[in-house]
């Protein structure tokens, strides 16, 4: 054996490991969440002095048409992003556990909600959300109730589907003839099994509306053209490609693609340490 | 043996197939001496309602609707100059004209143009409003020369109306199919329109005036970007790009920019809020509504540094709704950029700093106002850079301007009664001062957003248009001046229209027409010319 060669990662476990990369990982999306909040869209100002210059070491991203520095704006854009893919997960999870409750109630709800899942899922996603946020009234409240309202589709499935599946197992049926009440049996046998599923599939969301996010900005629906939203500032860079402005679209795009990474990380990682079956594969 | 035939056959297609397609992508890139490619905004891009002079086509601002003619044109002189009609005639009271046109002029489907048709489009027009005649009574046919205008009041601005409008064919006008099927008697005709991609239009051979030398010209409607990228392939001849792409070269190509009088400035509404129009919309603002906050804006906003920023250098400032160029202009002296002098009129109006935010306060409310600028259409980049450097330089002497974008099924038709709005206005004639400014056009659609209502500046007005047109000019550069004393808007300049032009065309820049707010290019079309490659070389 070298001795030289040593990895302080050999020394850590498998759980340590995870967490470790957790750890890393969350307090990245939590570093760039707080600096975003620091930046006062006030400051973020025209100087036509600076227009279109390419990344140096003063602007790393580079500046925009109106002499923005980028790195400034895509940040704003990306705390936006996360903010949004925070909030539409959270409802997202609360709608899809409704609806996991309702159709374990009894043959009809069930029903009602399968009916609902296969009639929201029919439906292209982006278009839905386009629809959503049009009846809102475009604006940015009308992006984040559209986002926010689309994503319970595949977690909803999933928990209906683990609690029909608990409901007919022996334990459950045992605990009944014991005389437990339902609120008895889902606290003490569905909850700790489905809480999961519930977990994961919320941090899973996250990517998914982050990048819904970005696509409905990018199409002109929410907010102003001049805001920081990463969907604006991409598609604001389209008009710029032609004239060798490559920085616009590419720093951004990078950015949100690391962002959607690092979230789809966290979710892989939380399921390996709540799901111990997962982690041996 | 089957076998060997179906690949046989399969590899004689695509040999056929290939030639084909390295033919037609010769034909794409070669084009005849007398044709022309453009991507040009003509009227800001495709016209929604098609080629139809009576629902908008190159009509109200006396621009060159191509496919039909005018009465008269407007030079850069801001001259009229006759085109269909060979003169005109006023009576002394300023109140009926008459026009004599041409003989023997034909429609492109062979019909004689006569004085009926020019009454049946400005009756027409008046009717569905493509062109603002407020003060035409009725159009009338004297004989088969002759139209008399009657005008419900004195108007002596009415000859630039002239040439504010096509003349299109009275008997077989038909408003559902005309606007793809235009027919009229100008220098080209409609030979092809792809919508959302294309016009094609090819010479009139019986055009009665000086023919163009180009037969054929296609417009490309295509974005800025793609008609960038275009032009770098040498696949057009003429782009027209926002200012924002004036720091940019094309091999091959110049840059030309022409001055307009296409002025952009910002509605400041000055009445207080409350009411409300009749479909709804919030009328006035009380923070604007303040005459300290709107001398402030005009005193403290720096129109050289927009010029110099937004416009990106290709600009005149103008403090006023009229440019220096035009004969009834009239300037406001102001030192402006003067951050003191607009705190100190802040100061004067009440507003001042209590709570130490930057953000100047009087009664408990804050200076602050929405913006609006549009997100459509070819300017809107521009729009959006004004109304960022306006709420930027406000900032400096305490007050807050939020830019809002809004696309234009937001707009129409009220959002800029209550707020402030970043307007585009320029014409050749002074009627459209009476528009902006006149108490009885108040709030109809662009025109007078701000409420303003001044009977002293009304009088002016009235006065101006019962003056014949050469010393009404003073009058109305008078009631220009006087409004500047309310500041009902804060006006920045007049920007440039930016061309990029092949090397093998020449457009001819000395003769160009006037281009006023929705100019476009094709003024002086009758000039243009090839440049002969060896000559130059």
């Amino acid at each position: 054996m070298n001795k030289f060669n040593f990895n302080p990662l050999n020394s850590l476990n498998l759980r340590q490991k995870t967490l470790l990369i957790i750890g890393l990982t969350l307090s990245l999306l939590i570093l760039i969440f707080i600096t975003s909040l620091t930046i006062d869209s006030n400051t973020i100002t025209t100087n036509f002095m600076m227009r279109q210059h390419p990344p140096s070491f003063e602007q790393l991203f580079g500046t925009d048409w109106l002499g923005r520095d980028m790195l400034t704006r895509t940040l704003k854009g990306l705390g936006l992003s996360i903010m949004i893919g925070a909030f539409s997960s959270i409802i997202s999870s609360i709608v899809a556990m409704i609806m996991a409750f309702i159709s374990s109630i009894n043959k009809y709800g069930d029903t009602l909600i399968s009916w609902l899942i296969d009639l929201f899922a029919s439906m292209p996603h982006l278009l839905l959300l386009i629809l959503i946020s049009l009846c809102m009234g475009k604006g940015a409240l009308g992006v984040i109730v559209g986002v926010a309202c689309t994503h319970w589709i595949s977690l909803a499935r999933v928990l209906r589907v683990e609690i029909k599946e608990i409901n007919t197992s022996e334990y459950v049926n045992l605990a009944r003839k014991f005389g437990k009440n339902n609120f008895w049996i889902a606290k003490e046998h569905i909850l700790p099994l489905v809480i999961t599923q519930i977990i994961v599939g919320t941090l899973l969301i996250f990517p998914h509306a982050i990048m819904h996010e970005a696509s409905v900005t990018f199409l002109g629906f929410g907010l102003s053209p001049h805001e920081p939203a990463i969907g604006i500032i991409l598609s604001e860079s389209m008009s710029y490609l032609t004239m060798g402005s490559w920085w616009l679209a590419l720093f951004p795009g990078l950015t949100l693609l690391i962002v959607v990474l690092l979230f789809d990380i966290i979710g892989e990682q939380v399921e390996k340490l709540l799901d111990p079956t997962k982690a041996q594969k | 043996m089957n076998k060997k035939y179906i690949i046989g056959i399969a590899v004689l297609i695509i040999v056929i197939i290939t030639i084909i397609a390295a033919f037609s992508m010769n034909t794409n890139t070669t084009r005849a001496d007398d044709e022309l490619v453009v991507a040009v905004d003509t009227r800001n891009g495709e016209p929604e309602g098609g080629f139809d002079p009576l629902t908008g086509w190159a009509s109200g601002h006396g621009t060159e609707p191509l496919i039909q003619s005018r009465l008269y044109r407007v030079n850069v002189n801001d001259t009229l100059e006759s085109d269909l009609a060979t003169d005109y005639t006023t009576s002394s009271d300023l109140k009926s004209y008459e026009v004599t046109i041409r003989d023997g002029v034909k429609f492109t489907d062979n019909s004689l143009l006569t004085a009926e048709d020019v009454a049946f489009t400005y009756n027409m027009a008046k009717e569905n409003g493509a062109v603002d005649l407020g003060t035409l009574e009725e159009a009338t046919a004297v004989d088969d020369n002759t139209v008399r205008f009657r005008l419900n009041k004195p108007d002596s601005t009415f000859p630039y109306k002239f040439a504010a409008l096509g003349i299109v064919p009275s008997d077989s006008y038909d408003n559902t199919t005309y606007g793809q099927n235009p027919i009229g008697s100008g220098p080209y005709k409609l030979s092809q329109w792809d919508k959302g991609q294309q016009a094609i239009f090819e010479i009139n051979d019986d055009y009665y005036g000086e023919k163009p030398y180009y037969k054929k010209i296609t417009n490309l409607f295509i974005d800025h970007d793609a008609a960038f990228a275009a032009a770098q392939k040498g696949e057009v001849d003429i782009i027209e790009l926002p200012l924002s792409f004036a720091n940019e070269t094309i091999d091959g190509m110049s840059k030309v920019n022409i001055s307009s009088i296409d002025l952009r400035g910002i509605t400041l509404p000055v009445v207080a809020s409350g009411g409300t129009t009749e479909d709804g919309s919030p009328i006035g603002n009380d923070v604007t509504s303040d005459i300290a906050i709107r001398q402030a804006l005009n005193v403290g906003i720096n129109r050289d540094e927009i010029i110099k920023g937004s416009y990106n250098g290709y600009g005149i400032a103008s403090t006023t709704i009229t440019d220096p160029s035009l004969p009834f202009n009239y300037q406001q002296t102001i030192s402006d950029g003067d951050i003191d002098e607009a705190k100190r009129i802040l100061g004067e109006g009440g507003w001042t700093d209590t709570d130490n935010d930057g953000i100047v306060e009087k009664d408990g409310r804050k200076a602050e106002f929405n913006l609006v600028y549009f997100t459509g259409g070819a300017d809107s980049n521009f729009r959006q850079s004004i109304a960022l450097q306006v709420s930027e330089q406000a900032k400096e002497f305490g007050i807050a301007i939020t830019p809002v974008g809004k696309s234009l099924d937001e707009i129409i038709p009220g959002v800029g009664y209550s707020d402030a709005f970043v307007l585009g206005a320029g014409n050749p004639n002074p009627y459209y001062i009476y528009g902006h400014l006149s108490g009885s056009e108040m709030r109809n659609e662009y025109n007078n957003m701000p409420s303003y209502n001044n009977s002293e500046v009304d009088a002016l007005m009235e006065q101006a248009m019962s003056q014949n047109l050469e010393s009404s000019y003073s009058t109305w550069a008078r009631a220009v001046e006087l409004s500047q004393n309310d500041i009902p808007f804060v006006w920045i300049g007049s920007h440039d229209f930016l061309y990029f032009v092949s090397d093998s065309l020449d457009i001819s820049v000395d003769t160009h027409t006037l281009f006023p707010h929705t100019g476009d290019i094709f003024g002086n079309i009758y000039d243009w010319r090839p440049v002969n490659n060896n000559s130059t070389s």
